[in-house]
């Protein structure tokens, strides 16, 4: 399966590279042929777990931070299944969401709240909110299918010494807070390094920077940390991710909403 | 069963908390070198009342302390433990000075099954007024607050997880009587209300072997549950003694089977809970929770989220019925401000559509720094002198402040 997805990506790549330039390809077929690679770079991973820190920073520099476990499984041809565990700050200890990601139609989610022992199914609609009281919403941080966006190929360009595609994606969701979001693609690795969201106003809200990026398996990149701002307020969000761990043997009965209640 | 551990002896409420908190402290220190996980809270509470009561309570301000912790351990994979002792001092009333284990429960996850055995605590249903099918719990009514807390049930459960569902078996020896504010504790009804001599419709009292089954299965976007209860009922009935004036609890036998369903659709949440009665001392009758949640989410591109609740509760006893809304509609608003502070607000009306009085309440918490959180309650009986089930409270209106430290 790897192999045919690695297989998979150079075909791609080659093709955007190289060939498709010299031929008519549209700035919108080229766009989604990058996410498309993007997307498909992270294919197979089947499972993984990694624990989040998560450090609010106001205007002042004050900071609190979040502490988050949290279990991903790849779903083939949909969104992902994610529970997440919540840790800090102490008064949401113990609180965990399950959600299943979907690519066209409404995701579905379930939150348990230790203190009742409930279970509850909680609107997904509403992707724009801020998720725990930061800069990131939730449509940043839930499973990104290219079925989500449709693109447009802006330019080549440098980033930060590295060769990157420019490619603006427009939400398809009819809720989301975003007119459009720039993605700038490392070409090498075909992973995202800056993105820089713009609001229903189409004026420029938030610039996230993806860093410290590490290969699991030989296969899978994930970044190390996230630097959101918010260039509107001035606050400012830092994910920093570490015990990345693949292919744990997770199933669909530990993403179950009565698997919710026992997950630690 | 009769009440939890050392405490049974309530007059002598004060060596008898002592001790509950002396074993909490020594249980913090035992397990601060094993593998044991925790977390739990202690809460200063504070509530003031507006009036004078129509009862002998004569305090208006109540002070009261509160801890809880949930120590959880893991053995391994599959199995592990879990303990919530709970434990509350309160300045005036002795009932609500108490102790308890919420849980005290052994857990085995196979598979494709679980397996628990001992005090435990669980939660059915949708709704947000109140749970008609939520029966396996009793409530800690002292506590006050709404209806949530709840008494840790001694249980045996197995619950199956399969490809058509989830069912849960549950086999329930040994029954905890409801709580109840003492003479001195506020707000309560004027008779004081006999707990010591607990009348019971089966001859084996609290040593009745309760048994019950829930069934429950998410299709698209409907969360549904089923479910079925056999033995005493959580909510007595009351005798009246002709001389002292004083209620005494009769936990009467019942078999209840009902439905819970959710339908997620976007911003509304629609909700049911229905019920069937029936038992020798009560009359055999349907109750019923219906109503919706819509959210407005995002309002005027602020990260501030506004949701709408209305339910109708009902219950088809009418004015006969054994609990006090048997017609009622719930208005509620609940705010959400998405801020660093998680900064929330519910308020709520139930009004009685009979033409009785109206419950108001609101609460409101904000989190303080990374640790503590402020929670303000109040409760108001409005027009309830012409309700004859809230007429009881009509002078128990009261305000409450919570500070609590989480850990």
């Amino acid at each position: 399966m790897l192999s045919v997805n690695r297989l998979r990506i150079a075909v791609l790549l080659g093709c955007s590279v190289l060939a498709c330039n010299v031929t008519a390809q549209s700035a919108e077929e080229r766009g989604l042929e990058i996410m498309n690679a993007v997307e498909a770079q992270n294919d197979g991973f089947v499972d993984s777990t990694s624990s989040m820190t998560m450090t609010l920073i106001n205007r002042s520099g004050k900071k609190s931070v979040r502490s988050i476990r949290s279990m991903t499984l790849e779903v083939p041809g949909d969104g992902d299944k994610s529970l997440s565990i919540f840790n800090k700050p102490a008064d949401v200890k113990g609180t965990a969401s399950l959600s299943y990601s979907h690519a066209i139609e409404a995701d579905e989610q379930w939150l348990y709240l230790p203190a009742l022992k409930r279970v509850k199914r909680i609107s997904s609609k509403n992707k724009s909110g801020p998720f725990m009281g930061s800069e990131f919403a939730f449509e940043d941080i839930s499973s990104q299918e290219t079925e989500k966006y449709t693109y447009k190929f802006l330019e080549d360009a440098e980033f930060d010494g590295v060769r990157v595609f420019k490619v603006e994606s427009y939400p398809a969701y009819k809720y989301s807070g975003y007119t459009r979001v720039v993605n700038w693609i490392d070409q090498e690795r075909m992973v995202p390094v800056k993105v820089e969201y713009y609001d229903r106003k189409d004026t420029l809200l938030k610039i996230l920077l993806m860093s410290e990026y590490e290969q699991y398996l030989d296969t899978f990149w994930r970044a190390g940390r996230m630097d959101m701002k918010n260039e509107q307020t001035g606050k400012s969000t830092v994910l920093e991710f570490t015990d990345y761990k693949f292919q744990t043997g997770l199933t669909d009965k530990d993403f179950s909403s009565s698997s919710l209640k026992r997950a630690r | 069963m009769r009440t939890s551990g050392a405490c049974v002896a309530r007059r002598i409420f004060i060596p008898c908390s002592s001790l509950a908190l002396t074993g909490l402290l020594l249980l913090s220190l035992t397990v601060a070198h094993a593998e044991w996980e925790t977390r739990g809270n202690v809460t200063l509470q504070a509530q003031v009342f507006i009036e004078d009561p129509i009862h002998t309570a004569d305090q208006s301000e109540n002070l009261s302390l509160s801890a809880e912790s949930e120590f959880f351990l893991s053995f391994g994979d599959a199995s592990s433990l879990t303990i919530t002792p709970f434990v509350r001092i309160d300045q005036h009333d002795k009932e609500r000075t108490h102790f308890d284990f919420r849980e005290l429960l052994y857990s085995f996850a196979g598979d494709d099954f679980e397996f628990k055995a001992g005090l435990g605590k669980v939660f059915w249903g949708v709704a947000e007024s109140v749970n008609p099918v939520d029966v396996i719990n009793q409530f800690d009514v002292v506590e006050g607050g709404g209806s949530d807390e709840k008494l840790g049930q001694p249980m045996i459960n197995v619950q199956l997880s399969r490809e058509w569902g989830d069912l849960d078996l549950y086999l329930l020896p040994g029954f905890r009587e409801r709580t109840f504010a003492g003479e001195d504790g506020r707000p309560r009804l004027p008779p004081i209300i006999n707990t010591e001599d607990a009348l019971y419709e089966s001859s084996a009292g609290q040593s009745h072997v309760d048994t019950a089954f829930r069934y429950t299965r998410v299709l698209g976007d409907w969360d549904l549950g089923l479910h079925g209860f056999h033995g005493t009922a959580r909510d007595p009935l009351f005798i009246a003694d002709q001389n002292t004036g004083e209620l005494t609890p009769f936990y009467y036998q019942n078999n209840q089977v009902g439905i819970d369903a959710q339908a997620t659709l976007e911003s509304w949440l629609l909700k049911a809970e229905a019920i069937y009665r029936s038992g020798d001392a009560i009359d055999d009758h349907a109750e019923l929770v219906t109503g919706f949640e819509y959210s407005f989410y995002s309002i005027a591109e602020s990260n501030i989220d506004l949701g709408v609740v209305s339910e109708w509760l009902y219950d088809e006893r009418g004015d006969d019925a054994s609990q006090p809304f048997q017609n009622d509609l719930l208005v509620g608003l609940r705010l959400a401000l998405n801020d660093e502070q998680s900064t929330e607000a519910l308020f709520g009306v139930i009004a009685d559509l009979d033409g009785g009085g109206q419950l108001l309440s609101l609460e409101a918490s904000r989190r303080l720094g990374d640790s503590y959180r402020l929670t303000v309650d109040a409760s108001i009986w409005n027009n309830a002198v012409h309700d004859p089930s809230l007429a009881a409270f009509r002078h128990e209106d009261f305000a409450q402040i919570e500070l609590s430290y989480f850990f």
